[in-house]
């Protein structure tokens, strides 16, 4: 869950209004003041300039005599928290149950890229409309036969490699009876005597987010990876009837079962998150968990650490779980279940079991006698499956990087955190980082080879990739076609990659400052380049927005006048036990609202006060006293 | 120069004409009594100029015609009308064939006698309608019988082609496994189903096989592939008589010991001594042999059967065709789902054969049950392959470790036991029985009647059931009618021209009716 901007949250908490996105968004905007005025006097950036002024008036606005004591108090209970020792987040005990060991295997179903289904030559499709997409043999018509649409097997693969698992030279589909309105045929086909691949292995590592508990990271052994079909989607209508969309039915799913190796909620979250990240990597997927194109079974029991030769505990499944969170969540309400219930003398019975979203206990589906005896039979209809060598190899060696290398890469190369590496990994189904390394080429080439300082600018490009183009994606807006939209190639239509690389070259290059870089990229955003400007230089040529930094001179003029009548401030640098940087921070910040802003660098602004402090005020004070 | 062979001369397009002219002049049985058809093609005078002659072909209810229903003789599928048509009805209208409509059978092909279909049973023609006419293909060989079709297709997955050609005096193919496509026949036991074809002579078949034999369909996974059949094809000669006196000279007929059986009805086995009889005159060699897991294939073929026939007739819940029972709120009963559709939709033996399937496939049950009978079914196989003079074109050449062999198979010589070319043996272990008894009978009882059709179907060789003769009691009125019996030739894998060739030959020595129908 993202933190929520202390702006939001004094707004809802002192004025109660609510953030305006998504559902709850108004039909009328609720800061008119961020809309660009239309027809103002020097046509596009001037809007962006006043909207950026008045952005900045916003926490003038909040400077209320009540917001203070919030933002204090909030302050205040973080380092209390902080002294006692306690996370912010993740509670360790939420992770571990004194005296309870608990095992957890997880069932992951990923719906593959292909083009067309399983067993037939519809189309696959993901919003069409209902019932467009449907072969004769995926409504089961009498008489229709199945053929196996080769092209699903090489995402397929794809999944089995990233995942470390064997490919079985033969395997075969099987049928898997049960009644169901989304089933047409009676049974699904899928892969249960002879899967395609086995014992593969997932390496997770501490910064993939498993629980602390795990240390340095855990391996995960994989069972076996199998492919099978979808069923139909079900749209629930009033009262008790149903549509069903056949669109679904016989898309092309692996599923993959994990060794239970698991043993703490985290760990399982971790591990689905990082199969999504694989498959998304190798282009085996074709959407995420949030779009219903994962869905994870777990298999919870516990049993106590006392006696380390005691067998598992009975086991239960908790079936379609649809988020990270859900999977961490529903673990832990079962593992609680089963010990309360082993606690108080009762035995676990082996059954299916349920979860909603923001529920606090799983509930249950149906027990060991309500079990559906699936009758698993070989599919007389299709012949074994024979994948040669020469086809695994070709795709392990055209696969690329998996994300573990790239993130290590990014660290190791780039300097960027751990965390901001996998993010960039992981944004847009691997089609971010895409863009990244596109930026990067295109960074390469106006730095030239000489360049000194390339890895300054290249974590730059890291950091506005990450946070100044989602702050552009964050901002409240109607029109879906202004949607930042990669491409799978790592391009990206509204923010292209050479007006990117423009404008950080000439932020790096300190030709512009970074206020003015990121108005650049507004009006990169909104169109007005190339509309209105034929290129970032041109925009800040016509603009007059080259960075003529003041001089030495300038900057200590301003500096006296930013100290002018703060002597309390002044006060605090005389005596302290640590440097008031806040202090510091402040009389910069009256810097540069009193001086020319577009001339400003703040960086050295803050040497010029620090200098000035140190020189002249500080010294003069202390004479004084 | 006998007739018979200027007819084998005599391009084959030619000969299934003159089999036809001279069929046209048998005055027709009626019709209506037999109740051979479940629909009829609409006006079928006004079809497309093409059509040669009016040949006109009958098809069983579970093989797709569009515009036409396909209702399998069960209450489920009524008025289900196919949207496409099935390979083989395609290219049976290429070969100048006209749908004449849809047969009846048994519901879903289960059943020896066609007297589960739910739209009555089928009976035999005249001068027998008080017999049956055999299962599950009983409308097809009764529109042949009839002349209302010169030609019916059937699919025959444990005898169903073969068993009613045996009952009324017709010819009965079912080809090799993967020949024919299934692309538009319901499915009963997919790895058994085999469209089969009922004829009044071998010519007739023999034109049709000659035709498509080559024809990979891309919708049928199961069919042949082109270049399978491309290879296997140099491996096959088709049929050439050695003399003309001695036409079986140089071929070795097997006689499987473990087909007399106690049941045998006497004067079956007697007519199959005299069609041996008749295939040494014409220079056959005849030779027994046994076939080991013949005991065991009746008891796998209604394992395997039932447990596909479960899975298959799963898909039936009255949702997106056929017939839902709407007289309640819900289908569902006591909670479970479709139990209403499917309990009303059903017949008895349907439901059957779908719990005996559902049983053996249980997590409990699959072990000692479903696997064990795909074991007896290799077994068969084997010993199928090993009497045979050709090798199976499916399997890796083996050679079989005389030590492994059965301690009862004799050896002709050290090098082995003798193979065959074909195997002779009775089609159904009587003549058809009377529909009154059948009705007496235990399912038991009829699922005895296909312990010589099954193997066959177990292996997916190809096997053709034609009418010989029997010996009658000239004083019992009763018998003077049923003075024919089937007798089965099965050859190896993809042998079938050479199979239909050799019955062709014998078609006119082993009866005596086949004869003066080609005078």
């Amino acid at each position: 869950m993202p933190r929520i901007p202390v702006v939001t949250l004094s707004r809802y908490l002192l004025r109660g209004e609510l953030p305006h996105r998504e559902c709850l968004r108004l039909s009328r905007p609720l800061r008119p003041t961020r809309r660009p005025v239309p027809g103002a006097p020097s046509l596009g950036l001037r809007p962006l300039h006043s909207e950026s002024a008045s952005s900045a008036s916003v926490p003038a606005s909040i400077q209320t005599p009540a917001h203070v004591p919030l933002r204090k108090q909030m302050k205040d209970e973080a380092k209390k928290a902080k002294a006692l020792g306690k996370k912010k987040k993740k509670n360790a005990s939420n992770q571990v149950i004194e005296g309870w060991e608990l095992t957890v295997g997880i069932e992951i179903h990923a719906q593959l890229n292909t083009a067309r289904k399983l067993f037939s030559a519809a189309a696959t499709s993901f919003n069409d409309d209902p019932n467009t997409h449907v072969a004769y043999f995926d409504l089961a018509t009498p008489g229709s036969m199945p053929i196996f649409q080769r092209e699903t097997l090489i995402p397929a693969l794809r999944a089995a490699l990233a995942l470390n698992c064997e490919v079985q030279p033969r395997s075969s589909f099987d049928r898997k009876h049960y009644f169901h309105w989304d089933q047409p045929s009676g049974y699904q086909i899928t892969q249960y005597y002879e899967p395609f691949a086995r014992d593969g292995r997932i390496w997770l590592q501490s910064r993939d987010g498993i629980a602390a508990e795990d240390g340095d990271g855990i391996p995960v052994r994989i069972k076996q990876v199998q492919m099978e079909q979808d069923t139909a989607k079900t749209m629930a209508q009033a009262e008790s009837t149903h549509w069903i969309d056949f669109n679904r039915t016989g898309l092309p799913l692996i599923e993959i079962i994990t060794h239970p190796d698991i043993h703490h909620p985290a760990t399982a979250a971790a591990l689905v998150r990082k199969v999504q990240i694989l498959l998304n990597a190798v282009d085996a997927c074709v959407s995420g968990m949030e779009t219903g194109g994962l869905r994870a079974d777990v298999n919870v029991s516990v049993r106590r650490t006392d006696d380390p030769n005691a067998p598992l505990g009975t086991r239960t499944e908790i079936k379609n779980l649809s988020s990270f969170k859900a999977v961490e969540d529903a673990i832990i309400a079962e593992r609680d279940r089963q010990i309360a219930v082993l606690d108080a003398g009762g035995v676990v019975e082996s059954e299916t079991r349920g979860w909603s979203i923001g529920s606090t206990e799983t509930r249950r589906l149906r027990g060991k006698e309500g079990e559906v005896d699936y009758r698993y039979m070989p599919d007389p209809d299709l012949a074994p499956l024979v994948i040669q060598n020469d086809l695994v190899n070709h795709l392990q060696e055209s696969m690329g990087q998996l994300p573990d290398a790239e993130v290590d890469e990014l660290v190791r190369d780039f300097g960027l955190t751990p965390k901001d590496a996998l993010s960039l990994v992981a944004l847009d189904d691997g089609r971010r980082i895409e863009y990244f390394w596109n930026v990067i080429d295109a960074l390469s080439a106006r730095l030239g080879p000489d360049c000194t300082t390339r890895l300054s600018c290249f974590q730059l490009a890291a950091n506005w990739i990450l946070h100044e183009l989602g702050r552009l994606a964050a901002n409240p807006h109607d029109d879906a076609s202004r949607d930042l939209i990669f491409t799978s190639d790592g391009q990206c239509d509204r923010v292209s990659v050479d007006a990117l690389a423009d404008i950080l070259h000439l932020l790096h290059q300190r030709k512009i400052t970074a206020k003015v870089a990121k108005e650049l990229l507004w009006v990169v955003y909104r169109g007005i380049v190339p509309s209105q400007y034929d290129s970032i230089v041109d925009a800040v040529e016509t603009e007059n927005m080259w960075f003529r930094e003041l001089s030495e001179e300038e900057y200590n003029e301003l500096a006296d006048s930013a100290v002018d009548g703060q002597d309390g401030i002044l006060q605090q640098f005389v005596n302290y036990k640590q440097y008031p940087q806040g202090k510091l921070m402040f009389l910069v910040g009256r810097m540069v609202r009193l001086g020319p802003e577009e001339r400003i660098d703040p960086k050295n602004a803050e040497i010029v006060m620090r200098q000035a402090l140190e020189e002249r005020y500080i010294p003069a004070l202390r004479q004084d006293a | 120069m006998s007739i018979h062979v200027r007819l084998y001369r005599s391009k084959v397009p030619r000969g299934v004409c003159s089999a036809l002219a001279v069929s046209r002049h048998v005055p027709r049985r009626p019709l209506s009594s037999v109740n051979a058809y479940i629909s009829h093609a609409p006006s079928r005078q006004d079809d497309a100029p093409h059509r040669v002659d009016g040949l006109g072909v009958a098809v069983k209810d579970n093989i797709a015609a569009a515009g036409l229903q396909t209702t399998c003789a069960s209450n489920i599928l009524a008025g289900h009308e196919a949207p496409f048509t099935a390979t083989i009805v395609t290219q049976m209208q290429r070969l100048g064939y006209s749908v004449t409509g849809k047969t009846n059978m048994d519901e879903f092909g289960m059943g020896t006698h066609s007297t589960s279909s739910a739209y009555g049973p089928v009976s035999n023609a005249e001068p027998i309608p008080d017999r049956s006419a055999g299962g599950s293909s009983g409308g097809s060989a009764a529109a042949v019988v009839t002349r209302s079709a010169h030609v019916a297709l059937g699919t025959d997955t444990g005898g169903s082609v073969r068993m009613p050609a045996a009952y009324t005096g017709t010819y009965g193919f079912k080809p090799s496994y993967g020949m024919i496509s299934r692309w538009g026949v319901v499915p009963y036991a997919n790895s058994l189903d085999t469209v089969g074809i009922i004829a009044p002579s071998v010519p007739i078949i023999e034109h049709v096989i000659h035709s498509i034999r080559e024809e990979h369909d891309p919708q049928d996974p199961t069919s042949l592939p082109a270049s399978a059949r491309a290879r296997i094809a140099k491996e096959r000669t088709s049929f050439v008589p050695s003399q003309r006196d001695m036409p079986l000279r140089g071929f070795t007929f097997g006689l499987p010991l473990e087909y007399n059986i106690e049941e045998l009805d006497p004067r079956v086995r007697e007519g199959w001594s005299q069609a041996v009889d008749k295939i040494q005159d014409m220079g056959g060699r005849i030779v027994p042999v046994l076939l080991p897991s013949t005991k065991n294939a009746l008891s796998a073929y209604y394992v395997i059967a039932p447990a596909e026939a479960a899975s298959n007739l799963s898909k039936y819940d009255g949702i997106r065709y056929g017939e839902r029972a709407e007289d309640a709120s819900s289908d569902a009963m006591d909670g479970v789902l479709y139990a209403k559709t499917r309990g009303t939709g059903f017949g008895a033996e349907v439901k059957r054969r779908i719990l005996l399937g559902s049983y053996t496939l249980s997590s409990k049950a699959i072990d000692n049950y479903f696997i064990q009978a795909q074991k007896v079914r290799q077994l068969v196989r084997m010993d199928f392959d090993r009497v045979f003079k050709l090798s199976n074109p499916l399997r890796d050449e083996s050679s079989f470790d005389l030590s492994e062999m059965d301690e009862t198979i004799v050896l002709e010589n050290k090098l082995g036991p003798s193979q065959v070319d074909f195997l002779v043996c009775p089609t159904a272990p009587t003549p058809p029985p009377k529909l009154e008894d059948v009705a007496r009978q235990t399912p038991l009882d009829s699922y005895m009647n296909d312990v010589f059709t099954v193997p066959a179907s177990l292996a997916g060789l190809p096997a053709i059931s034609m009418p010989m003769d029997i010996p009658t009691d000239a004083n019992s009125a009763e018998e003077r009618h049923l003075d024919f019996g089937g007798l089965q030739l099965i050859g190896q894998y993809w042998d079938d021209l050479r199979l239909l060739g050799v019955a062709k030959e014998l078609a006119a020595k082993v009866s005596a009716k086949a004869g003066s129908n080609q005078v």
